[in-house]
């Protein structure tokens, strides 16, 4: 129940926050923006528009994610609002998880406001989504739940602008770990190799929850896989929890 | 040998009695702290201790009075009791249970110096939120705002939001959030701090209706008159070392230091004549003060007084107060 009430009020919080809805103008703008990009593309504008308009809940996603996340925890200690909140009989780590899932159900809203948005403008425009495009949109939405899980936990032990550049580093890393893993043949004597490779095993592939490119050019993507990636982001979340709460267990506040 | 063995049994069970009454006694107390220690850890050099090696028992049912100057370790042995902060040494226990656990701070109602809310919530919602988080049901929580809404008088801005509110309303929702739940253990850090004098009597007034609702209170202040006036027993913190702690009527100098006699209508000889009995004189609007060390001689210059035809406007026994004890012991460093 204190989980809960924490989440609902993170939730409540970040719904009055004018600052989402300057991020939703922009992301209805960059929708409405891809048909003009689809118009240049040939023959191509619905598959283009559909990439662009994923692309764009996944970026805005992301902002919201890093920016929100990485100030969630630093900033109740930071205006002690936290104060009256420990001195409860809660458990540390039903702070964090309350704060985790009330971003988690806004990025949620968002997500789906962004897809059903998405959908509604490329039917009007002609084309048709199959279902690889929803499943490309629960990926997104399981990505972000993973970018969200590293920016509680950065935001447990660090600040609000060092986190949001450790998260948003991992971020680009995460997309680009099959570098790490595929490096030419002329890296093989350099002392750095090991430590990009093991990198590459703990950094999260980000790349397993892409099917963008399968939902511009509607390819099937099988039931099992898109379970597996939820899988795989789910546990990597459970960890990355797991570590910010033992985090901010002893954390004087 | 049967008459020995019942003997045996009489005293085992007696020391058992004894020992039930013991432990009945230590878990009677709201807040028992030893030897509590913070060291703010500074890298590269040894920083002193905030607070050090506290050990306090506060019992059920008291008021207690917690004082020091700025920086002395009041908010820090606040925050180590809450378990906000993390002891370097020592631990604190609340009605019998390490205050580390959730359920030991379930007796807690808790109000920090300046208390702050979330700014885009309204009180309604604040105190719904809080009653959450103490595990209150729907109809508890609504029974708790109509509650403390009538006690801090919080109906007309229910549905204002925190951030449009001067300090006084934001230090009445922090009082209010205190009691959500009806804690028997009340830990008020300065919580008349920044209160205009409405609000520091509504605030003294409902501390005292606590007193008398047999709930345990300890709060640091400022305020050492309203401190005398609540407290049974006092703490002086100095340096982040508790100083001194007992009653009050045990720790002030509650034998008459001075008696201030104020006349009216005395001339310039009878002002010398009285002087000769007293130790000093002032002149004020309301008349002539003189000073004398009892109530004997105080007596005695006023029946000589009016014998030369002079009138008694007032006659002051002084006696120590808890300001002259706090600026006491601040200067000797020691009670």
């Amino acid at each position: 129940m204190r989980i809960i009430a924490v989440a609902q009020n993170t939730f409540r919080e970040s719904v009055r926050d004018k600052a989402l809805y300057v991020l939703l103008f922009f992301a209805a703008s960059t929708i409405l923006g891809s048909k003009a990009i689809g118009w240049i593309s040939i023959g191509q504008d619905i598959k283009v528009m559909k990439d662009i308009c994923l692309a764009a809940v996944l970026m805005f996603g992301v902002l919201i994610a890093i920016f929100v996340g990485t100030t969630l925890v630093h900033k109740e200690i930071d205006k002690r609002t936290l104060y009256t909140i420990l001195a409860k009989p809660m458990r540390r780590y039903e702070f964090i998880l309350g704060k985790y899932l009330g971003l988690a159900s806004l990025l949620g809203l968002v997500t789906v406001v962004m897809t059903v948005a998405a959908v509604l403008y490329v039917v009007a425009l002609g084309g048709g989504v199959d279902l690889v495009f929803f499943e490309a949109a629960l990926l997104i939405y399981w990505e972000l739940l993973l970018i969200t899980a590293f920016a509680i936990l950065l935001s447990s032990v660090t600040s609000p602008i060092l986190g949001a550049l450790v998260v948003f580093s991992i971020f680009v890393l995460g997309h680009g770990t099959r570098i790490l893993a595929d490096l030419p043949r002329q890296f093989d004597d350099v002392a750095g190799k090991r430590a990009l490779e093991l990198l590459y095993y703990v950094l999260p592939n980000f790349s397993n929850f892409n099917l963008m490119r399968e939902a511009a050019n509607s390819v099937p993507v099988s039931g099992a896989y898109v379970a597996w990636a939820m899988l795989y982001g789910t546990i990597y979340s459970a960890f990355l929890l797991a570590a910010a709460s033992a985090a901010f267990e002893r954390k004087d506040v | 040998m049967k008459l020995d063995g019942l003997k045996r049994l009489g005293v085992v069970i007696l020391f058992v009695q004894l020992l039930n009454a013991t432990a009945g006694a230590i878990l009677m107390q709201a807040i028992v702290t030893r030897e509590l220690t913070k060291v703010y850890a500074r890298i590269g050099r040894s920083a002193p201790a905030s607070l050090d090696r506290l050990d306090l028992s506060i019992g059920e049912s008291e008021v207690f009075g917690f004082l020091g100057r700025n920086g002395a370790g009041k908010t820090t042995s606040i925050k180590l009791i809450c378990s906000l902060l993390q002891p370097t040494r020592g631990h604190a226990m609340i009605f019998g249970e390490d205050c580390r656990l959730p359920r030991a701070r379930r007796h807690i109602g808790y109000l920090p110096e300046n208390a702050y809310f979330y700014e885009y919530l309204t009180p309604r919602e604040t105190i719904d939120f809080f009653g959450r988080l103490q595990g209150l049901d729907g109809p508890s929580r609504t029974k708790e705002w109509n509650r403390l809404a009538e006690l801090f008088d919080l109906g007309g801005i229910r549905d204002q939001r925190v951030r449009t509110f001067s300090k006084g309303m934001r230090q009445r929702l922090g009082f209010a959030v205190a009691l959500v739940g009806d804690p028997p253990l009340l830990i008020l850090d300065e919580p008349m701090s920044g209160l205009d004098p409405l609000g520091r009597r509504l605030f003294r007034d409902v501390i005292l209706k606590l007193r008398d609702d047999k709930k345990t209170i300890f709060f640091s202040s400022h305020v050492l008159g309203d401190v005398e006036q609540i407290c049974d027993r006092v703490g002086i913190l100095v340096n982040g070392k508790l100083t001194v702690q007992g009653r009050l009527d045990q720790l002030l100098e509650r034998q008459i230091q001075l008696v201030e006699v104020i006349l009216d209508g005395v001339d310039k000889q009878l002002e010398e004549t009285l002087l000769r009995r007293s130790s000093a004189v002032r002149r004020s609007e309301a008349g002539t003060h003189f000073y004398v060390t009892t109530l004997d001689a105080g007596n005695e210059l006023v029946r000589a007084a009016m014998e030369r035809g002079a009138a008694l406007v007032e006659f002051n026994p002084v006696r120590e107060s808890l300001e002259d004890y706090f600026m006491r012991s601040q200067e000797a460093g020691r009670p």
